[in-house]
């Protein structure tokens, strides 16, 4: 046998591996046909107006004031009265028109979520302080996710009598009116409570993984305080904060959690997710152009901001400079001021924003919540239904085979491109490397209606798989090739980081002694990584589980097969069951997710690792 | 047993060239040292004789069949790494008996084998125990009886002795040669360390950017460098850029700073040149026949037993090494010095462009 160049140059293997190869073109072409196919499938369509290729969709989306509304319209803030005669102060946004309601909705997320998960971080990072602990559990507590009910709660709190203005209206006296938050505010309010622990973990990762030689050389040399933290901790933090700021960014675009619980107030309809998704509902079988333009203009503000901060975090890895030798951490003891701003300020914030998952329990063990502050009657009925009743239990099955499902793609798409790249150099690891984490640019909403377009395209008419079958669609197939694309980078990058931490040495020296490239495969890597792998699994099968944009979709066409959170959408938007059950259906999730946590600590001994974008 | 040659290697990793040309013919049942400086492609080579990475262009012979481009795992030629290697989720027993299961051997052998190994390298009763539960030493023992159990027709060492302390690395060291001689096997042992393989070779080749400069027995090596690099790399020595200035047959006169050496043996064109003197052979005393310089003391170096002086020629620096007895404690810094060197001890090399 003699070299093949061709090999080496796609494979980086000099004598042809089919195994090698495989662990290339599997996840390659998986990804290519599931996911770039659909959302190019999409363009096609977008930029066809009357048979011939054109501008015309995009065109009529930014020129109709009802997409791009400058300068915007409405009020910020309405004064009004209530019944009692108290003066309600009615906060809904701005309307700048769908296209840059969403963008704003974004940015003022993003911004939000950065202040207050960098400020806690440093605080986490850097203090020791009385009931410390506290906050580093309750911090992961806005992570688990509740589809819709949280968001719910988020609105009963902020309503004309909710919590909020219980407290600081009523009990405090610290508001002198009434305040209620609706509209594009309401989804602010909720997205960035919901969001921020994701910048906080960055940055606290960023805070602790400092040289703190760097900072002891930096006051040395005379700088102290603001300016030692402006000059050098900072900077040196940024790359991280970025990185999870931009997450939150994407998630904030994407989100349909949020509009959908506040659509009440016509204005918080005003975004592009949730225009795609509703015209997606009601214009049912209709390919329209118009939506694949929306798509596509949601999809590249979400790749723009997924590869500047690829970009910009490649530049910056300069905090992984430093040499070894044990670090002695930099925690103190906060100065009297700073206590004070610990327990005043980020105390309440922290309650306030643990506040929904705590009101989704209460919600699911209560017989209502109308105008009172807190729910009321305790009840188990609702968590009794959702176990025993067929109808909900149903969509509880559904949702766990389709994880299921996906985790057992996900786990082999992990581990074969994550060995392509890890431990191969052949032209394609990089492209590969890029297209696996690729699903977190982009918008559920948009990966939906990529399958809507391809699959009613490819599949016979009136086939199970065609979603505008006349027959009874079956998302069976869609939703487990969308978890499957969309979890992926969670349990790739855990899986990756795992086949790091092997030497390469292990794996040639198995081969050296006659083993073969499969034999050492099976035999000595995945042993070595399968805790990782473990672990990336729990985290892909968690978030499969709570996955809203196709479920809500695709996944609510046929009720008969349709997920938890389509069902959960339904009780949300038709009113159709008591909202208690999808709050007890958020329970399970949430038992599932602290589940998971806990076994992945315990078996893995690895931190809980969520998401980043580096 | 095997014999090895290698014909014209070339090995480039994207722009740089590692290997640029590789003769060699490692013999029946030697110990064979690649030594060079880290970065020479003495890796290289090693991992391409193992399999691990193949040339681009050249020929790979184990007796007479080739095997350039034959599969690691057939070609019976086993690498013991740098880092061991050990599989850390399996025990001592089951990382060396691997290579036997996977040949597929009966139960009962391998047990044998394993037994016979583990003897071998002293490490008997350690069969249960994980890797972490080992110290450098036994690690490194564990990863040769992995190698050793399974018969190879050649075994490579890649560095075996860096991780380990200086008093280990001197006690593996004869390990090595040890078992070697009581196996007979051909071994190929790669190391940057000149002290280490002159100590334990049969031969060496002196390697430096991917160039073979010199083969030969350790004694050749020091004794007989055959370039500047070789004679500067193993050990310390003094290099003197110089000139030939005259020329009579093989014998000529080369001059440095003003300092004049004639009767030296020298047989190539150029005449940029390098002298070549070992430290130890400078005395400070007058004996027969010598060429004597005369210079300033700039240093003196203590190292109990001997000592080292510095003179200053010139500009140029020339380290002489004595015994420390009476006859040197005259010496002071910035006093007056000669050295004495008997012409036999003198190399003239020519320049190389480093």
């Amino acid at each position: 046998m003699k070299v093949s160049k061709w090999s080496e140059r796609l494979f980086g293997t000099p004598l042809f591996e089919p195994l090698v190869a495989f662990s290339y073109i599997f996840p390659l072409l998986y990804l290519i046909v599931f996911l770039i196919v659909p959302v190019l499938s999409m363009l096609l369509i977008a930029f066809t107006y009357d048979g011939n290729i054109s501008l015309h969709w995009f065109k009529s989306i930014l020129m109709d004031s009802y997409y791009i509304q400058l300068p915007p319209q409405g009020e910020f803030a309405q004064k009004l009265t209530t019944s009692t005669g108290e003066s309600l102060y009615l906060l809904r946004g701005l309307d700048f028109g769908v296209v840059l309601n969403s963008l704003v909705v974004a940015i003022l997320v993003t911004l939000l979520t950065a202040i207050l998960g960098t400020v806690f971080a440093f605080v986490m990072a850097r203090y020791n302080f009385k009931g410390k602990n506290f906050f580093r559990i309750a911090l992961f507590i806005p992570l688990l996710v509740t589809p819709f009910v949280n968001a719910y709660v988020i609105k009963q709190m902020f309503s004309e009598y909710g919590l909020i203005n219980y407290i600081f209206h009523e009990v405090l006296h610290i508001l002198p009116f009434r305040i209620k938050i609706d509209g594009l505010a309401g989804v602010v309010l909720a997205q960035a409570m919901a969001y921020y622990p994701i910048v906080y973990l960055n940055a606290y990762a960023s805070f602790i993984n400092i040289d703190p030689t760097l900072e002891e050389q930096a006051e040395n040399l005379g700088s102290r305080g603001f300016h030692l933290f402006r000059t050098v901790t900072f900077p040196l933090a940024l790359p991280g904060i970025a990185a999870g700021a931009t997450l939150v960014f994407i998630f904030s675009l994407e989100d349909l959690a949020a509009p959908v619980v506040f659509h009440g107030d016509p204005l918080a309809k005003k975004l592009m997710s949730y225009q795609i998704f509703s015209k997606f509902i009601y214009g049912l079988g209709e390919r329209s152009p118009e939506i694949a333009a929306l798509s596509i203009i949601m999809l590249a503000l979400a790749v723009i901001a997924f590869l500047g901060i690829r970009k910009y975090v490649g530049l910056r890895q300069y905090a992984m400079l430093s040499k070894g030798g044990r670090w002695k951490p930099r925690i103190s003891e906060p100065k009297p001021w700073q206590t004070l701003l610990i327990y005043l300020v980020l105390l309440p914030a922290l309650l306030i924003t643990i506040f929904p998952q705590l009101g989704v329990v209460m919600l699911a063990f209560s017989e209502r919540w109308t105008t009172t502050v807190l729910p009321q009657g305790f009840t188990i009925d609702y968590i009794k239904e959702m176990i025993l009743n067929p109808d909900v239990r149903r969509f509880i099955v559904n949702s766990l085979v389709y994880s299921g499902a996906a985790v057992i793609l996900i786990v082999l798409l992990s581990i074969t491109s994550s060995y392509a790249t890890s431990r191969f150099k052949g032209i394609l690891s990089p492209v590969l490397e890029s297209i696996v984490i690729l699903p977190i640019a982009v918008p559920g909403i948009v990966v939906a209606m990529g399958y809507f377009y391809f699959f009613s395209a490819i599949t016979p008419e009136n086939s199970p798989l065609n979603p505008t079958s006349l027959y009874g669609f079956n998302p069976a197939l869609v939703l487990i090739l969308a978890y499957s694309i969309r979890r992926l980078p969670f349990a790739a990058r855990s899986v990756y980081a795992g086949l790091q931490q092997v030497h390469v040495s292990l794996e040639e020296a198995s081969m050296n002694l006659g083993a073969s490239r499969w034999k050492t495969i099976i035999g000595i890597l995945l042993p070595l990584i399968s805790l990782n792998a473990f672990g990336g699994a729990m985290l892909s099968f968690v978030y499969s589980m709570s996955e809203t944009s196709v479920g809500i979709t695709l996944g609510s066409i046929n009720m008969a097969q349709a997920p938890i959170t389509a069902f959960m959408k339904e009780v949300l938007m038709s009113a159709a069951g008591s909202i208690n059950i999808a709050a007890a259906l958020g329970v399970l999730l949430i038992v599932v997710q602290i589940t998971a946590i806990v076994v992945v600590n315990v078996i893995t001994k690895q931190r809980y690792s969520f998401i980043g974008l580096t | 047993m095997v014999e090895v040659k290698l014909e014209g290697i070339v090995k480039t990793f994207g722009e740089t060239v590692a290997l640029k040309g590789i003769d060699l013919h490692i013999k029946h049942g030697e110990l064979f040292t690649l030594l060079g400086p880290s970065g020479c492609g003495k890796s290289t080579t090693l991992r391409i004789i193992a399999g691990l990475d193949f040339p681009d262009e050249g020929h790979l012979y184990f007796d007479d069949e080739e095997v350039t481009y034959k599969s690691s795992s057939e070609r019976g030629a086993v690498l013991v790494f740098q880092n061991y290697a050990l599989w850390p989720h399996m025990t001592v027993y089951d990382n060396i008996a691997y290579g036997l299961k996977i040949r597929k051997l009966p139960k009962q052998e391998i047990e044998k084998r394993v037994k016979w190994a583990l003897e071998l390298v002293k490490l008997q009763g350690y069969e249960d125990r994980y890797p972490t539960q080992l110290s450098g030493g036994q690690q490194q023992r564990v990863a040769i009886a992995r190698a050793l159990v399974v018969e190879p027709k050649l075994l490579l060492l890649d560095e075996p002795l860096s991780n380990l302390d200086a008093k280990l690395r001197l006690e593996m060291r004869s390990e090595i040669r040890r078992i070697q001689r009581e196996l007979g096997i051909t071994v190929l042992y790669v190391t940057h360390d000149q002290e280490e393989a002159m100590a334990i070779s049969d031969r060496i080749a002196v390697m430096n950017i991917g160039q073979i400069e010199q083969v030969g027995t350790p004694k050749e090596i020091y004794e007989e460098p055959k370039t500047e690099f070789v004679a500067s790399f193993m050990g310390k020595t003094n290099v003197i850029p110089a000139e030939v200035v005259e020329r009579e047959g093989d014998k000529v006169t080369v001059e440095f700073e003003n300092f004049r050496l004639d009767g030296l043996t020298y047989k190539d064109k150029n005449d940029k040149v390098v002298i070549v003197i070992r430290p130890e052979r400078i005395s400070l005393h007058p004996i027969e026949n010598a060429v004597a310089i005369t210079g300033k003391v700039d240093l003196i170096e203590y190292y109990g037993f001997f000592i080292e002086v510095v003179g200053l020629f010139g500009e140029r620096r020339i380290i002489a090494r004595t015994i420390n007895d009476k006859d040197v404690a005259h010496l002071r810094p910035q006093g007056e010095v000669t050295f004495y060197i008997d012409r036999n001890d003198v190399l003239v090399l020519p320049k190389q462009s480093l």
